[in-house]
This record gives C-alpha cells, sequence and structure tokens, in this order.
C-alpha cells in the first residue's frame, strides 16, 4: 500500500478516535515517544527517540493500585490501563526489544497485567530506517533497519510517501477507511533501493561471546573494564530492553498508592541487603551484572541475547564507555578456566 | 491468570518480642477473608511478600506450617523502614500479604530420610516451618530421625524458646541448642555451629542437611557437612538476596541465571556451586 | 593539541616508569567524534593511549576519592578546582597525588552541535586555526570553535590549572570576568516563572541520576534521594515537584563547593539545563561569602565554618 506523507495527519487524527496515538516528538534537542493530541505533532523524520518506547508499556513511574486503610479491612484499586494504544513511527530494534520484555513479564508462573495488558492492546506502525545512526548495531543481533519481527504495520520512507507494509491483520485494521493504493512498480523498486541502501557501518562480533561469558565471571577483566563507569543508570534507563525496577508505596493519611518505578542494576541500594551485607558492592560487580545479564544470563533464560542494538547506552553514557568496546575486550581476552 | 502484585488483606493478631534484644519480633497474620486462606496453600521454605500500607512490603520466610492453620507467622528483625514500622505495629492492623512465593524445601524428597537441620541467628524461621511439618502426627511418619542444631549468640536470642523447650522433651527428634559463650544458668552446649556439629556427628547415611544461618557459619559448617559425607546434591540451603518483586521480573535477586525469588530461595549447595557467589 | 598529547604521554610514561605513581588517570580517544574518554594507565608502555583533545570534557577529579594508591591525574582547570575541593574534604590525600597540570582552551559541547545539525549525524571532525570541520554523509560544514564549545567554558576564568605538580604547555589566556548576566536574567524572572521554567526542564528527568554521579563533590554515603527513613522525597516521577527538589537541595548540597565544571549538564542524557541552579548558588555563595570553590587550598569553605550555636538570635532552645 501507499501513503502520502501529506496524508499521514489525516490518517493520524483518524486513528486518534479509536486509539491513543503515541508518536516520536521533539523535546528539547531530542524525540520521545509521547501521546499526541493531534496528528501533526508527530514528527517521523528523526534517528531514534532518546528514551525507547518501552515507557509507552512500561512507564518510568506507574501505579499498581491504590488502597485505602480502613477499620476492618482495605480496599484494594489496581490501576490497569486498558486503554487501546499506537505507537507510529517506532524503530525496528524497539519493536524487537518488546519480543523480549514480553518474556520477562509472562513466565509459566506469573503474568504481570500492567505490561501485558497495554502490550495486548497496543500495534505497533514501526518506521524502517533509511539512515542508520553509525551507533547502530542491530544487524549484529538479528535485527536489521527494515526487520518486520514484532511489527503490525512498516512504513518504508520513499520519498513523499510511504510504502505500508502490512504484516498482521491488526496492522491492516489500522488502513481500513484510508483506501489506500497498492503499491506500484516503481513505488516498490524505491523501497527496495532504499533498503539496499541502508547499510550499517557498525558491526559487533558476537561469535562465541557466550561461551566465553560462560567461564569468565571471576576474570581478572572486570577489575579494569568498568573502571571509568560512573554508576548512573543513562545506560540502562535508556536502553530498550533493561527492564528492572523497584516497588514502593506513597501514602498520605488511610489512602496511598502502590508505585513501581524504573531501578537500574547500576545503583548499589539495587542489591543491598537489610542487614548491609550488598552481593555486588562495587561498580565492578554491578557493571559485570549489567553484561552478563544481556548477554549471557538472558540468554540461558530466553535463548536471546537482551540487546537490540539501538546504540543508546553508546550515545548517552556520559564518560563514553562503548559497549561495542566492552564486547570487543571481552571476545579478545583469553579465555581461561572460572575460577573464585 | 491473577494479578500477583495485589496483596490479600490479613489481620495482625500478635506482635510478640522473640527475642531479648527485642530485635526480632514475631508476627502473626489471619487472613480477612476465608477464600484468601484457601487459596494460600504453601510449603516449609516459601515466603511472602508482607505489606505494611502505605509504608511498603518486604519479603520473609515463613515460619508457620501448613500443619498450624488459620494464621501465618513471620519473624522479623528490624533492619528497614518496613520492619521497622512493623515491630511498631499495633495488634488489630490490617496488613497484605502476597504468596506463597519461591520453592520450597524438597520434603517429597525428604520422605524415608534421616534430616540434619542447622539452623544459626534469626535464620531459623523456615527451619521451624519444616521442623513443625515434619513433627505432626501426619507426617511424623514419612521421614526417618531428625536432628536439628540451633546456634545463637546467647540464650536470650534463640527464637521460639517455648517451642524449643517441647522439642527437648520429645523423642522423636534429637535437639541440641548451642550459645557462642557460657552464660549463667545455661546448661546447654557451649560452642560455635560448625564445632558442634562436628561433635554431634550426624551421620550422612540416607540424610539431607538443611542449612540456614548467617554467611560466615555457612561457610565453616559446610567443610564439617562434607567431611561427614554429605553430597553436595543433600545439603540444602536457602538463600535471601534483596528482593521486590517475588516473581522474577524486578531484576535484582538473580545469583547467575537462576533468580532466587523464583527459581529459589531453596537450593542444593551443587546447585549453588554452579553459580557465581552473588549472594 | 598533539604537542599536549606527546607531552602528557611522556609525563605519564616517566611518571609510571621511576614508579612515582601506580596509577595516571587521563584521556583517550573516544568512540564517537569529538569525544574523549576517561582512561585508567598502569603500565609505562600503555601511556601512549592518553591523548589531549576538545573532548577531554569529564572532571576526572571524580575518579580520584578515597583511593589507595599514589595516582597521578591530567586536570584541567576545571578539574584542578574540585582537587582543591575534594583535598580540603579529606577526600584526597595530596601527598598520593601528582596533578599533570594542562592549560585548557576550552571543551566542544556535542549538544550544541546536534543542535547546530539539526538531525543530520557527525561523523568525523577536524579542528584546525580555530575551525571545527564537521562532516558527515553528504556534508561538510565549517564552525568557529567559539560557537561550539560548552557554556561553562565560555565563561571559565579558570583555564589553567590552579593546583599542579608538572605543567604541560604554555597558560592559556584567561578571560573576562564573568558577569553571570545568565543568571541576572533568571533572578529577574517572577517567582511563578523561574518555577514554571524548572518544573518544565525537569519533567523531563528520568532520575538516572548521571548528574549526581557525574558531578566530583557528590560523595555523600547515603544520598538523601536514597534515604528511606526518613524518606525526603518520593522515589517515583509521579510527580515532577519531586525532581525539582532533587535538584534544587541537590545544588543547595553543592553550594560553597561547586566549581562549575558544568559536568552534571553535560552528563544529563535528557538535555535539562542544570547549570541555571548550580550556577546561581555559585553567584550567591561569591556575593554573600566572597568565596569561590577551588581557587586555594588555605580559604576554609565558608559553609563549613562552625555555626555559632549558643547565639540566640539564630537558634532558639528547641534548636529551630
Amino acid at each position: 500500500m501507499l501513503l502520502n506523507k501529506g496524508q499521514l495527519t489525516d490518517w493520524l487524527n483518524q486513528l486518534m478516535q479509536a486509539y491513543q496515538v503515541f508518536a516520536p516528538i521533539k523535546e528539547g534537542d531530542y524525540f520521545c515517544f509521547k501521546q499526541i493530541n493531534s496528528g501533526d505533532q508527530a514528527t517521523l523524520n528523526y534517528t531514534n527517540s532518546k528514551v525507547p518506547p518501552k515507557e509507552v508499556l512500561f512507564p518510568r513511574s506507574e501505579k499498581l493500585f491504590c488502597y485505602r486503610c480502613e477499620n476492618d479491612g482495605v480496599q484494594l484499586t489496581e490501576q490497569i490501563d486498558e486503554s487501546k494504544k499506537i505507537i507510529v513511527g517506532l524503530r525496528p530494534c524497539d519493536a524487537k526489544s518488546f519480543l523480549l520484555l514480553d518474556g520477562v513479564f509472562k513466565s509459566d508462573k506469573y503474568h504481570d497485567p500492567y505490561y501485558l495488558t497495554r502490550r495486548n492492546n497496543t500495534v505497533l506502525v514501526g518506521l524502517g530506517c533509511n539512515q542508520p545512526a553509525s551507533t547502530c548495531f542491530c544487524t549484529s543481533l538479528g535485527g536489521g533497519p527494515f526487520a518486520t519481527e514484532g511489527l503490525d504495520l512498516l512504513l518504508v520512507d520513499i520519498g513523499d510517501r510511504y510504502v505500508v507494509e502490512v504484516l498482521t491483520d491488526r496492522g491492516r485494521e489500522l488502513l481500513a477507511g484510508m483506501e489506500l493504493p497498492a503499491a506500484d512498480q516503481e513505488a516498490k523498486e524505491t523501497a527496495r533501493r532504499v533498503k539496499e541502501g541502508a547499510a550499517l557501518s557498525t558491526q559487533v562480533n558476537l561469535e562465541g561471546l557466550k561461551s566465553k561469558l560462560d567461564v569468565i565471571f571471576y576474570d581478572p577483566i572486570w577489575d579494569l573494564i568498568h573502571e571509568k563507569c560512573l554508576g548512573c543508570a543513562a545506560c540502562t534507563y535508556t536502553c530498550p530492553t533493561c527492564h528492572c525496577f523497584d516497588i514502593v508505596d506513597e501514602a498520605e493519611g488511610n489512602e496511598g498508592c502502590r508505585i513501581r518505578n524504573w531501578d537500574a542494576c547500576m545503583f548499589p541500594l539495587f542489591t543491598l541487603h537489610g542487614s548491609g551485607h550488598n552481593p555486588r558492592p562495587t561498580g565492578k560487580e554491578r557493571f559485570r551484572q549489567r553484561v552478563m545479564h544481556k548477554f549471557k544470563y538472558f540468554v540461558d533464560n530466553f535463548n536471546a541475547i537482551a540487546c537490540v542494538g539501538c546504540g543508546r547506552c553508546i550515545i548517552n553514557c556520559p564518560v563514553n564507555l562503548d559497549i561495542r568496546e566492552v564486547l570487543a575486550e571481552i571476545q579478545g581476552s583469553e579465555v581461561r578456566s572460572d575460577k573464585q | 491468570m491473577k494479578n500477583p502484585y495485589l496483596p490479600l488483606p490479613m489481620r495482625l493478631v500478635k506482635n510478640f518480642v522473640e527475642t531479648e534484644d527485642k530485635l526480632i519480633h514475631t508476627f502473626t497474620l489471619e487472613f480477612l477473608n476465608e477464600e484468601d486462606e484457601k487459596s494460600f496453600q504453601y510449603l516449609p521454605g516459601q515466603f511472602a511478600e508482607v505489606s505494611v500500607f502505605g509504608v511498603g512490603e518486604a519479603p520473609f520466610g515463613i515460619a508457620s506450617s501448613p500443619t498450624e492453620p488459620g494464621h501465618l507467622k513471620f519473624s522479623v528483625a528490624k533492619v528497614g523502614v518496613v520492619t521497622t514500622t512493623l515491630h511498631q505495629l499495633p495488634e488489630g492492623t490490617i496488613l497484605g500479604v502476597r504468596g506463597p512465593l519461591g520453592n520450597n524445601y524438597p520434603i517429597e524428597e525428604f520422605k524415608g530420610k534421616n534430616l540434619v537441620v542447622i539452623g544459626g541467628g534469626f535464620a531459623f524461621t523456615t527451619l521451624r516451618s519444616l521442623i513443625t511439618y515434619i513433627l505432626h502426627p501426619d507426617h511424623r511418619g514419612d521421614y526417618g530421625e531428625l536432628t536439628v542444631i540451633y546456634g545463637a549468640r546467647n540464650p536470650g536470642l534463640l527464637l521460639y524458646k517455648d517451642e524449643l523447650a517441647e522439642w527437648e522433651k520429645r523423642s522423636d527428634i534429637n535437639l541440641i541448642c548451642t550459645i557462642d559463650r557460657p552464660v549463667e544458668g545455661w546448661n546447654g552446649r557451649v560452642g560455635f555451629v560448625p564445632a558442634v556439629t562436628k561433635e554431634v556427628a550426624p551421620s550422612a547415611e540416607n540424610a539431607y542437611a538443611v542449612i540456614c544461618g548467617p554467611p560466615v557459619m555457612i561457610k565453616f559448617t559446610m567443610p564439617v557437612l562434607e567431611e561427614l559425607g554429605f553430597s553436595p546434591e543433600r545439603i540444602i540451603m536457602s538463600l535471601e538476596n534483596r528482593m521486590k518483586c517475588g516473581i522474577g521480573m524486578c531484576g535484582r535477586c538473580n545469583v547467575g541465571n537462576k533468580y532466587v525469588c523464583k527459581d529459589g530461595p531453596v537450593f542444593t549447595r551443587a546447585q549453588l556451586n554452579q553459580l557465581p557467589n552473588e549472594y | 593539541m598533539s604537542e599536549l598529547t606527546r607531552a602528557i604521554q611522556e609525563t605519564a610514561q616517566k611518571l609510571l616508569q621511576n614508579k612515582e605513581v601506580e596509577l595516571v588517570v587521563g584521556f583517550a580517544e573516544g568512540s564517537l567524534p569529538l569525544r574523549n574518554t576517561p582512561c585508567f594507565v598502569r603500565q609505562p608502555e600503555e601511556a601512549q593511549r592518553l591523548v589531549w583533545g576538545y573532548g577531554c570534557e569529564n572532571n576526572l577529579a571524580n575518579y580520584l576519592r578515597q583511593r589507595p594508591e599514589k595516582v597521578a591525574v591530567v586536570a584541567k582547570g576545571c578539574d584542578s578546582r574540585s582537587i582543591v575541593e575534594l583535598i580540603k574534604e579529606n577526600q584526597i590525600d595530596r601527598n598520593k597525588l601528582v596533578v599533570i597540570g594542562v592549560p585548557c582552551r576550552g571543551m566542544i559541547d556535542r549538544k550544541k552541535v546536534t543542535r547546530l545539525l539539526a538531525g543530520k549525524e557527525l561523523l568525523e571532525a577536524e579542528i584546525r586555526d580555530g575551525q571545527v570541520v564537521l562532516k558527515g554523509k553528504e556534508f561538510s560544514e565549517s564552525v568557529p570553535l567559539e560557537q561550539l564549545l560548552h557554556d561553562t567554558c565560555l565563561t571559565c576564568q579558570h583555564p589553567n590549572p590552579v593546583l599542579f605538580d608538572i605543567m604541560m604547555g604554555e597558560p592559556v589566556p584567561v578571560k573576562e570576568a564573568d558577569s553571570f548576566v545568565d543568571v541576572a536574567n533568571f533572578e529577574v524572572k517572577a517567582p511563578a516563572e523561574k518555577r514554571a521554567y524548572l518544573i518544565q526542564e525537569l519533567s523531563r528527568c528520568i532520575r538516572c541520576y548521571a548528574c549526581r554521579q557525574a558531578c566530583p563533590m557528590c560523595f555523600c554515603e547515603e544520598c538523601f534521594v536514597d534515604c528511606s527513613m526518613p524518606q525526603w522525597l518520593s522515589k517515583s516521577s509521579l510527580n515532577v515537584q519531586d525532581n525539582v527538589f532533587f535538584q534544587a537541595v541537590r545544588a543547595l548540597h553543592l553550594a560553597g563547593r561547586c566549581v562549575d565544571c558544568g559536568a552534571c549538564d553535560r552528563a544529563c542524557p535528557m538535555g535539562i539545563d542544570l547549570r541555571t541552579l548550580t550556577r546561581k548558588m555559585v553567584k550567591d555563595v561569591q556575593e554573600l561569602f566572597g568565596y569561590t570553590a577551588g581557587v586555594s587550598l588555605d580559604q576554609k569553605p565558608p559553609l563549613a565554618a562552625p555555626i555559632n550555636t549558643t547565639s540566640p538570635a539564630t537558634f532558639n532552645q528547641d534548636g529551630r
């Protein structure tokens, strides 16, 4: 199908009647996914958002339930967001991150209703990357600038129009009423050329990384590799697959809410026991945890690396601690049998 | 599937000062709703998240046994904001409980075997649950000899003193309590848990060891158990990493690729040998 | 620049060879254009990794607190001022520190580059004769260096290290006195307007605490935001006022200690203006106490002076 760029605003306005529509909008110098109330707010000529669209499904802070204590009991009110949503213009890497997050929030035994309800009610309209950034390495992780995994629709920018690839029935429904023409031969040809032209300049060698990480826990490499890390959460909070959270109460008098907030393995408090003991007492253990979690533990548990190669951690690190370099250093280290 | 974050309402019916230093209280909670009680099916070794509304929630091992219906018991040390508030709560307060969470002691595997239960300090809570469960007339016959070695710094810091006294009188449990240094009026053993375990030398034959206590006690008891012939597969431990969600999602309690809240808290020594030492 | 690089490498190599220090903290080439990255060197032959450039924007004093070993640090003016304050606060042992001073011509603000390029990606940059040539896919533009420097560098009064053991190269000229015109512009705003501005900026805060972690002076063993007994502010970001409260208290904690190095502002991934608050504090401390942080080892920090608690005018019996 073909969508004229001039029709985009109308289309979004139409979708807004039945859905909350989230799209990249400019905030300060950066782009973030925010709910828009007019189609013209969406800005699709952007490279990638500062904070990944995971915040639409898994907000930085959200209420789990509210409560009111009474003499004889407590009234709980679940705060599950059931509104129908569309995320428009997300990049294929971010769409892939949702597939990884699904595994975390849905186990055999427990389902997280907050994430999963939003997830089930959200349609994903992707935007292919005509010009991936130099920090992008999605292809090293099985993704690609025009990968469709996890998406319902994919928009391919061919200049004044988008070629709309319909990937699911949910995606098709969004186009109902638009009466879009099928993509003609010329448009298809342009789309093909656009896709070919979107080459990535960065590759990260992940071959054999897992088996190396399997035996490298006690390696002295960790003593040095984290050294410049400041221990902030700029990397984890802008990572589309990081999902750690904290749960707190906020109350006044006999009423309050239980809230969950993003949390990060880079903070010392994250693992500090009440007794004062901390299993991950220094930056070394915490940085190792971040690398291990993404590239080993997640692979053990979900058979996938918890990284989509979006490059946000590279761009946002205040000290330029580059995950590509970290992985290369691990790859280049001597394999030794893991001993404490 | 139901929302795993919603606590069940319970009433605090007893806030009991358990230890002489007043730092451990034992809380007895009763379900407000009968159907909640029915749905809360737990086994020794499991834990629950206890909510103090307005303050937060924290995970505690369940000290009561499923053979004691009608209530749950938690023995809690005063360490953080939730536990400090909990200690001050008047009886009658409405609390919340989420659970049961985590795995349990392998009571099925224990059947027909002798058991050596080793505890130190206030890490005796789920061990109390286990012992109470085994001593119940419905279950006692399923298990062999039961040896319990329990140590604390001084007599005043032992938990569940009344029950210890009762167990002392019974012939179907061999209870050895020990304190670190001699105190007037104490007629029991004196010495650290590892040394006492060595003296008592329970046989490893057809036996499992279950051990809970401070890291230093575990560290020095482990070689004793190995010397006695307990294989790593038959040494059972319970871990206590910091937790929030209790259901394997919030990401903080992992040891290697295992989550203490979901895959544990009960692990065999053999399993832990395969994991990094982050606990 | 390359001369400074060479001088730093040679100095570091000698210090390590002669075992005068065990570690040199400096900068290496970064992985992004116009970016240098903190670098830790322990072997003399590794000293060649050290470089000096316009991307040495991090304040390396952050890595020097409570170190057991003898360390040398590559320090520009602002780093040296933080070092001075940290020595006064007993966080750095002067006897275990060798300061390799580097006169600083200012560091490039990549946010300004991003803004200038308006969506185009910078892939390469070259700096020559006061001009920065920015190159990317199908573009190349030349911009005066001055236009791309961090605001902190434009008002910096101490580009030459105030404390050093070895000095690299020649001192650079010092700019005219800082007029604090930006702060003055903020001060004349109506309270509601100031509040609205801070709320708007801090509504973007994601509480990653990069600002706190990047600040050499933010070293409280337990930060007030992390306290739970009592809990001073909400840990959630449902209420933006808590983000403002966090920054306001952070700035107050830094009164008389902040050297306006801009590390917090640079670290913020969300591009929040943090300097309006810290600069206001710096100006107030100068006006109220005549104190400029980090310029002298002998001058006592004004807010570390003992408070006279017996004065009835200050405190009543309840301590209020």
